[in-house]
């Protein structure tokens, strides 16, 4: 109150000529008949005391980031029926509040996050460009309205109108059909994240439905981090973060790599909002190594490394050279928590010269020293950089090294991940304030409770796969083994998919790797025989279902929303029913619950409750956790929930690094393992032939070069590195259809000025893009913010194929190849080659 | 010639921080958000500037680049070129000092469009009318900040009284791609980023031309 | 060619034809005033003075349709005091309605000679006060480095000159050609004073009869000298406009970057058709009118008549394409 009353004193008031009653919205409101005194008496009840003090204080316009950080009043239209929060869901790790102002029964306006203020660990939620565009999403002419099914063939095109009766028969009967013909093991629930975030709403009902009637076959990983995900037990025991970025103030250095926070945690509440404030105040230095010149290094680094894809772990390995070379290692960190570095810390088992300093010095089987020279010719980044680089990453104490999940989405990604953790350990920032472990960002969360994906401890079939082996599983799942296809569970499938269900996923044809390999195997009904797609967009993967069911937008629903990450900042959101449900949609609980009533496990799926009630238990369930979180009263009168890190920064490793003897890791030494035994004994046992002949598993992260990775760009017929970073305008493919994003942030191909002049192609031109997968239509961004040699055509966008199947969409999985990683089996999005062509 | 029929009350303008902007649009989207814009209508626009070289020897490359981002809207300019230029007097300075265009009195020639160095009287084809930024009338006179402001997830935009703005933001707001500011004087403070070239340097391009 | 700008390109060029018609049939008047041709003279202008007027008035419907909302196209002359586009609008009209009043009194002979001359001579101040002012909408736009040089003006008045001159060479080489149809009867006394008969429908037979009347020899020396003076001011308006372009360019060429690009507009194809379809029909046509006009039989115009029309269509053509690269300069500094 005391600063409301400080900036009553030096606000001010603008003098606004209201004669011209046709440019006053409030006067039109008047004229309406919607007086201001309700809509004051509205939002005093809905924003609590502060709201009703500031509120009632009209007189005094604020002045920007104070007002919102001191009022909690939305603001917004006047005349509005009701102001609702909600949040922006999708998989972008940001998760923002949203108050939806409903007029007549329609959104009519979305406002961003009012509450919380710009300091740490109290942001501003603010929504970025995607979520304000949320009116276009509930409102598109893609909405799916009825319930569909296919009636030519499969991807045909030709589809027919259905009662939701018929569709919930249909689906009961397939799944009780493939069931009792092929068993559990047969039915896939298909990777997806168009509703992360969500809870209820989240795609979480249909595993439930799923599991209750016996389960599915597992998946393991994901298509953001899988090779990180499967390095992290090998290297650390188990999934580690790296520090808070809020913890790059105790830092004299921050180095990133491939991590560009700014573009993938976009919110005004998400570490945008972190790095930005951290650089604005603590100055810390930065230095950001990306082929990219991202928004993360355009905004807060002072030395931008631009190198070739795919080559972090050769870059790491020309750092470490230099790095022994001036003796600047931190060696009693190595000695002391590492395995493998040195010879001396090598296991027993392990053959002579396999430690990675004998890779670095040319001792090991290569034969190859990793001078800064031979790292200059891989990545591109010239030797003397390279040396002044190593130099200062191990003179800077602490340092914060972090690395993004673009490294690790490539062919050998796994390597690449273990290589940044493995700098993170020489240069000893493990596990200190101000350092790091080289892993992505660490953050705190409140532990909302989850709607239960099962009941009990473990869901009822273990047989796992990797999320992104799916197209191996349809096409030849019987021949699947745990050495060849990282078969987890099991030794070998007994049986292929044979009922997917794709609930709120563009997975199915447009985010996985080579679509025309997708639609071949898609197109023979007789391998996967049942398709359900759920959403309420129809994307590209709806052209592929059997039968096609329209689902509410969590607009529509009601929930609980987790917050995701923001440093040490945790939250919650409330999540308020906005509008009915439009056109002939349903939630999906309830086309779950109408489905397990058909199957005779309504009882067991639905425990007697409905939404509303599941919800009331999430928050019994989350308090009983976590007690200072709200009541669902208290949550809806203050619309998100903020919770600082009781914890202070996340320094991760902490313990470990304190007492390693105390608080081992789960590797098997207890140490960081730089090189892994396990993984030494795994590169003689697992199996790579046919296409993926040539991959390979190794002990230390030692830079591999991959198939179509930069040195095989020489000499390829398609010279230039594709990758595709995650692009402003959506959110993977979330938000790719709607209109003023379009607008906003087109589809594009981005090149560097030098591959563009040698190929006649000025800024704006329209080219293909091309290899001997697919080819791509778009228009070219010709930009020296990409190194040269490298061209980025941004994920998400949807599949278009035209009459000539040339992809006016510009979908980047046109060009990628299906080649799972050699450890994780995971999506290599970021190794493709291609051509491009002035149309 | 126009100053008569300029009052100055607050002079009211705008504050973009270049050090903060992601080029993510927010500011564009939630203005066409609260205005309902069509499509081609952007009261405000992000503009992309982008220049420099690369060094190649043998195998390895050496970036000297630079880019960075503008968000613009309209910079209720103390000298309006689109006022002057305007033969109907629809485009107006308000006592408040931001620009607004009065739909009742203007035919949609699109002078001002072409006058105007910042592209911001936007035409409406739906309308036939000239349309811009009126620095959110309505959420003013409610004590709220203009859409754009409150929804910058980089907290890059302020507004208020240019004076006060300068007093507390410096007064730059010659930073290329944007003109001379002696042409109109905004009312705009810039704080430039690092690589920020001067307006007449001629260093960079404009990576965006279609998006503005 | 800039088909967005249509109706500004046509408007303006029109609008500048109807101008310079204006003033070069206003310079014929005075010039025969107390010569030879003094009573010719009329016989020779008049119908030239008449196709004036809806060819403005095409010219300002089609500048309507740069308007998008033609509802509040009264507004438009709200800012006089400020916007040169509001001057243009009421220059527009002010020549428009004068030039109509001249042509109303010229065809009813009301007032006295004097009272025309000086109604003509007001409705020439306007003519140039509107292409000055529409030169003016252009040059006053300081950020569209193209348009804020003394070239626009100097191009404005320009085609103002020629299409004036040649649109004058034309109409009075058809009406030549009309008047030649009916040389077969000899004409009579009565050509210069028919009689006057009652009632207005009378009134306006009688005055196309006597406009469409065979011409007599003076009145084709006239003519003939008044070709060969439009061919030599047209060529030397051709030889300032196409002498214009470099100075155009490598002015734009040393500015900034908006400038620059604006100098590339002027190159290729398109900017080289207009200079050469300029340099034929303002200066190679022109210099043959003013060769074959001296030795054309009255009887026999057809070539000269050719020619002329010709010059005019192919000018008007030129024309036409350079406005259209006016447009295409915009390019404006900011963003």
């Amino acid at each position: 109150m005391a600063k409301l009353s400080q900036l009553k004193l030096r606000g001010w008031r603008p003098k606004l000529r209201t004669e011209t009653a046709t440019s006053d919205p409030r006067a039109e409101d008047e004229a309406q008949g919607i007086s201001r005194r309700s809509f004051l008496a509205w939002s005093g009840a809905v924003g609590g005391a502060v709201a009703l003090v500031s509120v009632a204080d009209l007189g005094m316009p604020l002045t920007r980031t104070e007002a919102a950080a001191a009022s909690g009043t939305p603001g917004g239209m006047l005349g509005a029926d009701k102001t609702v929060w909600n949040a922006c869901l999708a998989n972008c790790q940001s998760r923002c509040p949203l108050q939806l102002q409903v007029k007549d029964g329609t959104v009519v306006r979305v406002l961003a996050d009012s509450t919380g203020s710009d300091e740490f660990g109290d942001f501003n939620i603010r929504a970025c460009v995607r979520g304000r565009t949320q009116r276009q999403r509930i409102y598109s002419p893609d909405r799916i309205k009825k319930p569909m099914r296919r009636t030519g063939e499969r991807g045909g095109g030709q589809w027919e109108e259905i009662s939701w009766e018929e569709a919930f028969d249909t689906i009961a009967s397939e799944m009780k059909r493939v069931r009792d013909t092929y068993g559990n093991e047969a039915l896939w629930y298909h990777y997806g994240s168009g509703s992360t975030g969500g809870n209820i709403t989240k795609r979480g009902t249909w595993p439930r439905l799923l599991n209750t009637y016996g389960g599915y076959l597992g998946q393991y990983g994901d298509y953001s981090t899988a090779q990180i995900t499967a390095a992290y037990p090998y290297h650390y025991g188990g999934w580690v973060s790296s520090n808070s970025l809020e913890d790059a103030k105790n830092s004299r250095l921050q180095v990133m790599f491939g991590n560009n926070p700014l573009e993938t945690r976009m919110s005004g509440g998400g570490e945008l909002a972190v790095v930005q404030k951290t650089r604005r105040e603590y100055g810390v230095r930065t230095i950001v190594i990306d082929p990219r010149y991202s928004e993360t290094a355009v905004d807060v680094s002072d030395e931008w490394v631009a190198l070739r894809p795919g080559t972090d772990a050769a870059l790491v390995a020309g750092l470490i050279h230099e790095i022994l070379a001036q003796n600047m290692q931190d060696q009693a960190f190595l000695d002391t928590y590492c395995v493998g570095f040195d010879e001396a810390t090598l296991p027993k088992e392990a053959e002579p010269n396999s430690s990675y300093r004998s890779y670095i010095e040319g001792k090991g089987p290569d034969g190859v020293e990793k001078s800064p020279e031979w790292a200059a010719d891989i990545t591109g980044v010239p030797a003397d950089q390279i040396r002044r680089l190593a130099r200062e990453i191990a003179g800077a104490k602490p340092a914060a090294i972090t690395q993004g999940w673009g490294p690790q989405r490539s062919a050998n990604g796994e390597n690449a991940s273990r290589a940044i953790f493995t700098l993170a350990a020489v240069t000893g920032n493990i596990g200190i304030a101000g350092g790091g472990t080289g892993a992505r960002e660490g953050n705190y969360s409140i532990p909302v409770k989850a709607f239960p994906l099962f009941d009990g401890e473990t869901p009822p079939v273990t047989t796992q796969i990797s999320c992104f082996n799916w197209i191996d599983a349809i096409n030849r799942g019987p021949e699947m083994t745990a050495l060849k296809d990282g078969v987890r569970g099991k030794d070998k499938l007994d049986v292929g998919i044979k009922l997917m269900v794709v609930n709120a996923s563009n997975t199915l044809i447009n985010q996985h790797n080579d679509i025309h390999v997708t639609q071949e195997t898609l197109r023979d009904d007789s391998k996967c025989e049942f398709i359900v797609v759920i959403d309420h967009q129809w994307t590209p993967s709806c052209d592929w279902g059997d039968i096609v069911l329209p689902s509410t937008t969590n607009f529509e629903e009601i929930d609980l929303i987790p917050g995701a990450s923001c440093s040490d900042m945790g939250w919650a959101i409330y999540g308020d029913k906005a509008i009915e449900p439009l056109y002939d949609t349903k939630t999906g609980y309830e086309m779950c619950t109408e489905i397990a009533r058909r199957l005779g496990i309504e009882q067991e799926f639905t425990q007697g409750r409905t939404q509303e009630q599941w919800r009331d238990w999430l928050y019994e369930e989350t308090r009983s956790i976590e007690p200072d979180f709200p009541t669902k009263e208290e949550h809806a009168a203050m619309g998100v929930f903020r919770k600082k890190n009781p914890a202070g920064h996340v320094v991760a490793l902490k313990d470990f690094r304190e007492d390693p003897e105390a608080f081992p890791l789960l590797t098997p030494s207890g140490k960081i393992e730089i090189y892994s035994q396990q993984l030494a004994e795994m590169s003689k046992t697992w199996v790579f032939e046919g296409d993926r002949a040539g991959d390979k598993l190794t002990a230390l992260p030692e830079h591999i070069d991959t198939w179509e990775g930069a040195l095989d760009a020489r000499d390829s017929k398609y010279p230039l590195q594709c990758i595709g970073h995650h692009y402003k305008g959506r959110t993977h493919s979330s938000y790719a259809n709607l209109a003023w994003l379009k607008e906003a942030h087109p589809q594009m191909l981005w090149m560097n000025p030098i591959d563009a002049a040698a190929r006649g192609i000025k800024n704006d031109d329209i080219v293909y893009v091309f290899n001997n997968r697919g080819k791509v239509r778009t228009q070219a961004r010709v930009t020296p913010r990409i190194a040269p040699g490298v061209v980025s055509l941004p994920q998400g966008a949807w599949y278009q194929p035209n009459h000539n199947k040339v992809d006016i969409g510009g979908n980047v999985n046109t060009l990628t190849k299906y080649h799972p990683s050699p450890l994780a089996k995971g999506n290599p999005a970021h190794t493709t080659l291609v051509d491009v062509e002035k149309v | 010639m126009t100053q008569d029929k300029v009052e100055l009350g607050e002079k009211l303008g705008f504050y973009f921080d270049q050090t903060a902007c992601t080029g993510c649009k927010a500011c564009q989207i939630a203005c066409k958000d609260k205005h309902d814009l069509p499509l081609g209508v952007n009261w405000r626009r992000v503009v992309e500037y982008s220049g420099g070289t690369w060094r190649q020897e043998g195998n390895t490359f050496t970036p000297n680049v630079f880019t960075y981002y503008t968000s613009i809207s309209c910079n209720h300019c103390e000298n309006p070129v689109c006022m002057q230029v305007c033969p109907t007097t629809a485009m107006s300075v308000r006592e408040d000092g931001t620009v607004w265009v009065d739909e009742d009195k203007c035919v949609g020639c699109r002078y001002c469009e072409w006058a105007c160095p910042y592209s911001a009287p936007q035409f409406n084809a739906e309308s036939g009318h000239m349309s811009k930024c009126d620095l959110c009338f309505d959420y003013r006179q409610e004590g709220n900040d203009p859409a754009c402001v409150s929804a910058c997830p980089s907290r890059a935009l302020d507004w208020g009284p240019i004076d006060e703005l300068r007093a507390k933001y410096g007064d730059n707001a010659a930073v290329a791609p944007l003109p001379d500011p002696s042409i109109t004087n905004p009312h705009l403070v810039i704080t430039p980023h690092r690589d920020a070239q001067a307006w007449d340097s001629g260093t960079g391009d404009i990576a965006n031309p279609k998006e503005i | 060619m800039n088909t967005h700008e249509l109706p500004m390109i046509l408007f303006t060029v029109i609008a500048q034809m109807s101008v310079g018609t204006f003033l070069v049939l206003g310079v014929i008047d005075v010039a025969v005033m107390r010569g030879r041709f003094k009573d010719s003279a009329t016989r020779v202008v008049e119908p030239v003075l008449y196709a004036i007027g809806p060819a403005l008035v095409l010219g300002l419907l089609v500048s309507m349709l740069h308007m998008n909302d033609i509802t509040n196209v009264f507004n438009v002359f709200r800012h006089w005091n400020s916007s040169w586009l509001s001057r243009e609008i009421i220059f527009g009209v002010a020549f428009a309605a004068l030039g109509f009043a001249t042509a109303i009194v010229t065809w009813l002979r009301a007032g006295s000679v004097a009272l025309r001359r000086v109604l003509s001579a007001v409705t020439a101040l306007a003519g140039i006060a509107l292409v000055w002012a529409m030169s003016q909408i252009y040059y006053s736009v300081v950020t569209i480095p193209a348009w804020h040089t003394a070239i626009v003006p100097l191009h404005f008045f320009g085609t103002t000159i020629i299409l004036g001159a040649l649109a004058v060479g034309s109409a009075l080489m058809v009406t030549a050609a009309i008047r030649a149809r009916n040389e077969p009867k000899p004409a009579t006394k009565t050509t210069t004073k028919p009689a006057p008969t009652s009632g207005f429908a009378a009134m306006v037979k009688g005055r196309i009869a006597e406009i469409n009347a065979p011409t007599s020899a003076d009145e084709w020396a006239l003519t003939t000298s008044i070709v060969r003076w439009i061919a030599v001011v047209t060529a030397i308006a051709g030889l300032v406009i196409l002498l214009s372009y470099p100075v155009h360019i490598a002015d734009l060429a040393q500015g900034n970057a908006t400038a620059q690009a604006a100098a590339a507009v002027f190159s290729g194809g398109f900017f080289i058709a207009r200079m050469v379809l300029l340099a034929i029909s303002a200066i190679l046509l022109a210099f043959f009118a003013f060769s074959t006009a001296r030795n054309t039989l009255r009887e026999r115009p057809g070539w000269l008549v050719t020619l002329m029309v010709s010059a005019f269509v192919l000018a008007a053509i030129a024309e036409i394409m350079g406005r259209s690269l006016h447009y295409d300069s915009m390019l404006r500094i900011g963003i």
